[in-house]
This record gives C-alpha cells, sequence and structure tokens, in this order.
C-alpha cells in the first residue's frame, strides 16, 4: 500500500468524496424529479417519514413546491465543479508566484512578497465580495473570484517551502552543472514540493466549497437559474420554522463534502509527514 | 523596541495606500454611473452632465483618485448613492458594533482554543488522540456561516432560548453615549438593556467564536509538544519540578507566543468572518452595511468599508507583531 494510504483519515475522505461524487454524477438517475419544477400546490411539504410527507418528495418540498433532494444533488454538481476548477486555478497561481520568488530572490521575491502583504490585508470574504461586484454573478466569476483570492493561501506556504529546497545540495549541483532555470525549477525544485501542494490543494477545495455557499447565500454567487446549496439555505432560512429541512439539508451537504476534503487533507499532511499550521478564513 | 514598533507602523502605510487604489480602480472600472444614479430618474441628461461634472467625474482617472484619497484622508467618504447620508456617519454608527461582536467573538475563540489546545495535549500518546484530531478536524468543516445557521435553528427556533436577530428586544431604545452598545448601556445605568443586547451577541458571538478555536487549539498544542522537547523541560523534571508547574510555568509560556501570533491572523480573519454572522442574525453592523451596498451597487459604501476592514486588519496584525515582540525576550532589544 503507498505511503500515503496508510491512514484512516484519507480512506474516510476519499470514500466520503467518492460517494458525493457519485451521487452528483448519478443525480437525473437516483431522482425522478427535477430540480427547478415547481408545485404550487405542494409546498414545504415535510420530508417522507414526517407526518404529511409524500415518497415522491423523499426530503419534501421548498416554498415554490420544488423537490429538495433533486436540488440537493443537482447543487452538488455546481459545488463539486467549482472546487475542481477554482481550486487548481489558485494553486497554479499561487505556485508560480512562490517558485518565481524563492527561487529567483531579489526584487522579483520582493514585488511578489508585497502583493501578498496587499492581499492579506484583506479578509477573503470581503474581497471576494468587492471581486464579484466587479465580475458580475454567475459560476465562471465564482471560480474567478476563488482563484483571484486565494492564490496567496498557496503562495504564502509554498515561497518558504521552496526557500528550504533551493537551499540543498542537489539543486545547487543543478544549477552548478549548468541547467537552465525552467529545467532547474521544474525538474529539481517542484518534485520536492509536490506532497505539501497535493495537501494544500485538498483543503482548498474544501474551501471553494464553502466560498461558493456563501457567495451563493448573500445573493452574488451564481445567477438564478442555477441550482447552488448556498441559494438552497437563503430560500430554507425563510421558512425555517414552517420546513427546517430545506435549511437543514444543504447545511448537511456542505458540512459532509467539506469534511471529506478536510479529513483527505489532514490525513495527507499526516502521512507524509508534512508540518503544516495554517490559519483559516 | 518601540523604534522597531515604529518600524512596523511605517510598513503598513505603503500596503494601506496600494490597497486603496486597488479599492479605487476596481470599482472606477464598473460599468456603472455614480452620477445617474444619484439623479431622480426624471432626470434630464443636462442635469446628470452637471452632476458628473460637481462629482468630478469629467476628470481624469488620476485627478479623481488624488481627490478621492484627499477627502478619504480627512474623513470623508462622500454620500451613499442609495441612502442619500454621509458615509462616514454610517461607519460610525456600524464600525463599534461589528468591533463589539468580533472581539467577544475573539475572546470566546481564545477561551475553547486554549482549553481545547491543552486538552489536546493532555491526550497525546493516548489512545484518544486520534478520535479528538478527526472531532477538530470536523469542527473546521463547519465554517461560521453554517455554525451560525445551526445554533438559530437549535438555541432560537427548537428550544427557544435566545433570541436571533437585532440587538435588542422590541420596545427598548439604545442609549447613544460612544456607540459601543454594551458600554453606553453601564454608563447610562440600564442594567436591564445591558443584558438584553448580552443575550442578543451570545448566539452571533459564539457561532463566530466556535468557527475560529480549532486552528488555535492545533498551533497550542504543536508548541507544546516542541516545547517538550527541550532542555529546560527535562531539567526541571530532573529538579522535581511537579508536571503541573512544567507545563504553566515552563512549556506554556514558550508554547504561547507562535499560539499568539496564530490568534492575530485569526482575528484579523473573524473579523471579515463576522460579515457573514451578522447578515444572518441581522445585526446591524458594518457586514450588513457592506452587503446591502454590495446588492445596490452603492460605490462610496463599498470602498469606504472596504478600506475600513482592510484597517483593522492592518491594526490587529501590527498589534498582535508588537505584543509578541514586547513578549519574546529575544526580540525585545531589536
Amino acid at each position: 500500500m503507498p505511503r500515503w494510504l496508510r491512514d484512516t483519515r484519507v480512506i474516510i475522505g476519499l470514500s466520503v468524496l467518492v460517494v458525493v461524487l457519485a451521487l452528483a454524477l448519478l443525480a437525473p438517475l437516483l431522482v425522478q424529479a427535477t430540480p427547478d419544477e415547481q408545485d404550487l400546490l405542494a409546498t414545504l411539504l415535510p420530508s417522507a417519514w414526517a407526518k404529511g410527507g409524500e415518497a415522491a418528495h423523499p426530503l419534501g418540498t421548498d416554498s415554490l413546491g420544488r423537490d429538495v433532494l433533486a436540488r440537493l444533488l443537482y447543487g452538488t454538481r455546481l459545488a463539486l465543479t467549482v472546487a475542481a476548477i477554482a481550486a487548481p486555478g489558485a494553486m497554479i497561481l499561487g505556485t508560480i508566484a512562490a517558485l518565481l520568488g524563492g527561487y529567483f530572490g531579489g526584487w522579483v521575491d520582493w514585488v511578489i512578497g508585497r502583493a501578498v502583504d496587499v492581499w492579506m490585508s484583506f479578509p477573503p470574504v470581503i474581497l471576494s465580495l468587492i471581486l464579484m461586484v466587479g465580475l458580475g454573478t454567475g459560476s465562471r466569476n465564482v471560480i474567478l473570484a476563488i482563484v483571484l483570492v486565494d492564490w496567496t493561501r498557496f503562495c504564502r506556504v509554498l515561497r518558504a517551502e521552496v526557500l528550504v529546497v533551493v537551499q540543498r545540495d542537489y539543486v545547487t549541483a543543478a544549477r552548478l552543472v549548468g541547467f537552465s532555470h525552467a529545467r532547474v525549477i521544474l525538474r529539481e525544485i517542484l518534485p520536492a514540493i509536490v506532497p505539501l501542494l497535493v495537501t494544500l490543494l485538498t483543503l482548498e477545495m474544501g474551501i471553494a466549497v464553502v466560498v461558493e455557499a456563501i457567495l451563493a447565500f448573500v445573493g452574488l454567487g451564481v445567477k438564478p437559474d442555477e441550482i447552488a446549496w448556498g441559494q438552497m439555505i437563503a430560500d430554507g432560512r425563510a421558512t425555517i420554522y414552517q420546513a427546517p429541512i430545506n435549511l437543514l439539508a444543504p447545511v448537511a451537504a456542505i458540512f459532509v463534502t467539506v469534511a471529506g476534503f478536510n479529513l483527505l487533507g489532514d490525513g495527507l499532511r499526516r502521512s507524509l509527514d508534512l508540518r503544516l499550521v495554517e490559519g483559516r478564513g | 523596541m518601540s523604534a522597531a514598533f515604529a518600524r512596523r507602523l511605517l510598513a503598513v502605510a505603503p500596503i494601506l495606500a496600494f490597497v486603496s487604489l486597488l479599492l479605487f480602480a476596481a470599482l472606477r472600472l464598473l460599468p456603472i454611473d455614480p452620477a445617474a444614479m444619484s439623479m431622480p430618474p426624471t432626470a434630464t441628461k443636462v442635469e446628470i452632465e452637471a452632476a458628473r461634472h460637481a462629482m468630478g467625474l469629467d476628470q481624469p482617472v488620476t485627478t479623481q483618485y488624488v481627490i478621492w484619497l484627499g477627502q478619504t484622508l480627512r474623513g470623508d467618504f462622500g454620500n451613499s448613492i442609495h441612502m442619500r447620508r454621509p458615509v462616514a456617519g454610517l461607519l460610525q454608527e456600524t464600525l463599534p458594533a461589528t468591533i463589539e461582536l468580533s472581539v467577544m467573538a475573539m475572546l470566546i475563540a481564545g477561551v475553547i482554543g486554549l482549553g481545547g489546545g491543552l486538552g489536546l495535549f493532555a491526550l497525546r500518546d493516548r489512545r484518544g488522540e486520534a478520535v479528538a484530531e478527526t472531532l477538530t478536524t470536523l469542527m473546521m468543516s463547519l465554517p461560521e456561516f453554517l455554525w451560525a445557521l445551526l445554533l438559530i435553528f437549535v438555541f432560537g427556533v427548537l428550544l427557544s432560548a435566545l433570541p436571533f436577530t437585532g440587538r435588542l428586544d422590541p420596545g427598548m431604545t439604545r442609549p447613544v453615549v460612544t456607540q459601543f452598545l454594551l458600554l453606553d448601556t453601564l454608563l447610562v445605568g440600564r442594567v436591564d438593556v445591558f443584558f438584553s443586547a448580552l443575550r442578543h451577541m451570545v448566539l452571533p458571538a459564539f457561532a463566530l467564536g466556535v468557527a475560529f478555536a480549532p486552528p488555535i487549539m492545533r498551533v497550542l498544542r504543536a508548541s507544546l509538544i516542541d516545547a517538550y522537547q527541550e532542555d529546560y523541560i527535562r531539567q526541571a523534571r530532573l529538579r522535581g519540578v511537579g508536571e503541573a508547574r512544567i507545563l504553566l510555568g515552563h512549556a506554556l509560556q514558550n508554547a504561547v507566543l507562535p499560539t499568539l501570533t496564530l490568534m492575530g491572523v485569526q482575528f484579523g480573519f473573524l473579523f471579515g468572518g463576522s460579515l457573514l454572522v451578522e447578515v444572518i442574525y441581522s445585526y446591524p453592523g458594518m457586514g450588513n452595511l457592506m452587503v446591502d451596498a454590495v446588492r445596490n451597487a452603492d460605490l462610496p459604501i463599498i470602498q469606504a468599508v472596504g478600506l475600513t476592514y482592510c484597517v483593522v486588519v492592518l491594526a490587529i496584525t501590527a498589534l498582535v507583531d508588537g505584543l509578541v515582540m514586547l513578549l519574546n525576550p529575544r526580540l525585545r532589544g531589536a
């Protein structure tokens, strides 16, 4: 068994994520109802096992009579899509900045360091809100906003690591042999930081799920016709007394998905023996 | 020491200048005409042009930035387009509320974080360790806005134990002395209003605090484990010092510095996270002001509030750095 699979948390996290991914992919097969089909005669139905519930709507309906389970499953697609594109995007941007700054040092490093300072002085939520005002709603812009806000999470941690790796003998040797900068960076330094990179990427995917939900909740995320967990939460909050499942179902979905990413990330950190301590915002 | 601290503050100035430039540039690129928005829909083209001229929008962008920066430095943030009121007044009313919420939440985060960190450390190398660590991972998977919603559901809706909207019971009027509600109620001697305000803050402050506690727990635990590797711990043991005194008197003193640095970082994140908690609890702070402004594309408010968040975060970071310098004997002479 490879080293990274040896931690129980890695296995639990991966299993959770595989199930979530399967639910997203198989959504049309799992529920008959379509997520935006309204039935104004059957609004705010409770879950099937509660009194007054119907088997056709296992988790009940929302205030417009739309099936909660269907919306939950289709919302998974958006959450995972955003996580799968935004997190690698932030990683690529942050890693390039960290490699350039850590390897070349001097004014390159200075400029990147000051850029990180400026970015870090914005609370992430505030910066993403401001960006969404400028970019406008839509899932593509949500992804762009997450990339533009969160590249610093990668840059900060990776730059410190690059500075350590650059000092190692084999890197010095590679430079003395006369390899090009690109080759030293890509073939000698990059492989050394891959374990850290993968761990950070996993954690960032969880963060992306949360940010997508936050923006949709505030009403600045996806367009109204896209189905998002944050949108469901905003709707469900209005009917918290009549049909709490409308609120609790998407909250649980976010928790389970983010927990999957975090268990996997923490497990990887442990089994790959990384020292990584960071705040969360 | 004070020279080093002054240098730290000076380093903040260019960052702030750049932040202001970024805010100004980002929001000037929007396809929104503040002049047209500030006029009634019946205004003629000539009237709008006159308003554009009065607002300086017909001048070059660089001139506009200099004018805006000059006014901002003098505390004049312009007028809200939507509410037709000076933004400075709106900030004066909402910033204290957000500070009250954030400080209270940070205290809760500190208590849970430090207590939890000691607990995690006590479990080291025991059977419960893996379980406890998994629990903190799960805790980290609940961001502040999910905590806020869950707490409303349990304590507000199911148990009806605590209020979850606004700051005071209906019918109570808020005394205004300093704009800090908790302080003002005590200054005018209205203990009943004070307790009402406090009850309204329990859920939002707890939601915010508990969400930011897990990283504090982890850092304290890791720092304590590091401290226990040091020679002075073995020396103390050899001298026959009790385990409790070793932990509290020796190890904790050294482990607390990295923890404090992280708590500063966490406070910055927490201050930004208060936005969502405010929205969920209809708490009249800067977060609600910001979200309303964002929905109405109210540029003067977005610029001023965005800048205020940055100023507070930079101030917290500088303060914590200063505190760490004061507490760390190795940096004291610097």
